[in-house]
């Protein structure tokens, strides 16, 4: 143990430059080491696709997918899907996030709209919200409201529950030294409250962010259409086992791409906390 | 201007009434009277009160019993006219240090150029010059302490509360830092009400030192503390000495009592 502990402080020694390079090669490491893994699954199901276990209905091989998935990238068929499932999403997504903040902000000031919110929340947030997807297709019908709806009703809860925590764990000296400056009730609420709080609620917006496309793919399978989702169920009905396939794929894709837009954003907005700064 | 920066504590009462458990008498008849620009050091053992005395004079919280007045008038809010500074910076992490000291400015509505201007001549005065876009994140916590230091003084108040202001700072920092404010307050003369724990400390900067009894706090006794010159060699002056002396046994009984209490 001891010997361990002595390499690692020599290894550190040789200073700054050397340093820097270690972090470097360490990140790019990290980084080809999770290609690596996802590169293994790929490897492992193309082999078992062509080993004769299974079927092609069963299980069609990676390469295949790819290639249907570039058919429909060239039919157009693939950005109608994506557009829509896209702008589901990501319109439930901004709904839920500008009114989950703004809710979240009124129940930490007012005390009658908490007295009136905080249970419904407490209640509604482990409750599986999808459960009124029947619902609100009676009410609402197949179109996109219906699919919208579902999709702020779910993600909503997320946000305004780190826009309260957040705003609760705000110092109060921070509060005390706006007050003391002359800021007003309204702009303690909008200069310091929700700054101070913003890392948090960025945390509940990166908890919102995959709940609004999960729940946009499975009302799109629920109703049907286009969209990813509905294009999965249409190949499913059809046995078109390409076709879902391929929506996997591109579900994927699409979740990982908008998470780590999102943490792109997350480091911009956050440039000045400690989080960041220590990262640089 | 008569008055100024005069504050009047008389017969105050605090009690401490956390949301759960039993309510804590902080202050008991607390009086009090600070002279305008005068630097007063309230000195006491920990959970004597000292700072709940100190939001009390800034209206940070509400006087149960007895008065305050600033300037002849009794403290019902905050206002620039008492600028705190507390232990931990309170900095807004999310702005420069150029930010922070431009947001009591913007608060007072003050042209653009003028703002500017006064935010660049407190950076300077505390000798910030060139950290202007650091973030409080990149900074020492000497750093952060004079940044809050310039974002008081830049609004301009008469009284500065100051709440164990270099507690979180190394012994060298806190040196270095006392030197400064005394040098800063002989330049821009407010009321100073200083709040800790060092006699040293309270001796050093202070012309005079209110010594505080343990939980609830009461003033035990006002000690003049006025010395010629003020510079770091008076340290280990005689009479320097013999004042921190005087006043460290003055304490010595109150810490003992407080940390009864804590037990």
């Amino acid at each position: 143990m001891a010997r361990i502990e002595d390499q690692a402080t020599l290894a550190a020694g040789p200073g700054d430059l050397a340093h820097e390079r270690a972090k470097g090669l360490d990140a790019a490491f990290r980084f080809g080491a999770g290609a690596l893994s996802i590169l293994v699954v790929l490897v492992a199901w193309e082999l078992f696709a062509r080993s004769g276990r299974v079927t092609m209905f069963m299980l069609p091989p990676f390469s295949a997918v790819v290639a249907r998935i570039y058919t429909d990238a060239l039919g157009g068929d693939l950005w109608i899907n994506l557009g829509l499932t896209l702008y589901r999403a990501m319109i439930g997504f901004v709904i839920a996030a500008v009114g989950g903040i703004t809710l979240g902000a009124l129940m930490s000031r007012i005390r009658i709209v908490h007295w009136f919110f905080d249970p419904i929340i407490s209640v509604g947030f482990p409750m599986p919200k999808i459960a009124f997807l029947p619902v609100i297709m009676l009410w609402l019908g197949l179109y996109d409201v219906s699919k919208i709806s579902i999709v702020v009703f779910d993600a909503i809860f997320p946000v305004v529950t780190a826009t309260l925590g957040g705003i609760a764990s705000v110092e109060k000296e921070l509060l005390w030294s706006a007050r003391n400056m002359g800021a007003s009730e309204r702009q303690l609420i909008w200069q310091i409250a929700l700054p101070a709080a913003l890392p948090q609620i960025l945390t509940g917006l990166q908890v919102a962010l995959p709940i609004s496309l999960i729940v946009t793919i499975i009302a799109e399978m629920a109703m049907g259409g286009y969209g990813l989702g509905g294009a999965m169920m249409t190949a499913s009905r059809f046995a078109d086992s390409r076709g879902v396939f391929a929506g996997i794929v591109e579900i994927a894709i699409v979740g990982y791409a908008l998470i780590k837009a999102l943490a792109v954003i997350r480091g911009r907005l956050l440039a000045w906390h400690p989080e960041t700064v220590e990262r640089s | 201007m008569d008055g100024q920066g005069q504050i009047v504590i008389e017969g105050v009462n605090h009690t401490y009434r956390p949301a759960r458990g039993r309510a804590v008498p902080a202050l008991s008849n607390v009086t009090l009277q600070v002279r305008p620009r005068e630097f007063l050091a309230l000195l006491g053992p920990s959970g004597c009160g000292k700072s709940t005395l100190l939001y009390l004079v800034g209206g940070f919280l509400p006087t149960e019993a007895g008065r305050i007045l600033v300037e002849g008038k009794p403290v019902a809010a905050p206002g620039p006219d008492r600028g705190i500074v507390f232990q931990h910076f309170a900095l807004f992490p999310w702005k420069t240090v150029r930010g922070n000291v431009l947001y009591g400015l913007e608060r007072q509505g003050l042209p653009r150029a003028e703002r500017d201007r006064r935010a660049q001549s407190f950076i300077n005065l505390v000798g910030l010059r060139g950290f202007e876009e650091s973030y409080p994140s990149q900074l020492s916590g000497g750093m952060k302490q004079r940044t809050a230091i310039a974002r008081t003084l830049a609004f301009d108040p008469s009284i500065l509360l100051m709440d164990e202001p270099f507690g979180a700072l190394d012994a060298q920092t806190r040196s270095l830092m006392q030197t400064e404010l005394l040098s800063i307050w002989q330049r821009t003369p407010k009321t100073v009400i200083f709040v800790t724990h060092d006699v040293q400390e309270a001796v050093y900067l202070a012309e005079r030192v209110a010594v505080m009894s343990s939980r609830p706090g009461q003033i035990k006794a006002i000690v003049e503390t006025k010395f010629e010159k003020r510079d770091p060699s008076i340290l280990r002056a005689k009479e320097f000495v013999e004042k921190v002396d005087h006043i460290w046994n003055l304490v010595r009984d109150e810490a003992i009592k407080a940390q009864e209490l804590s037990a």
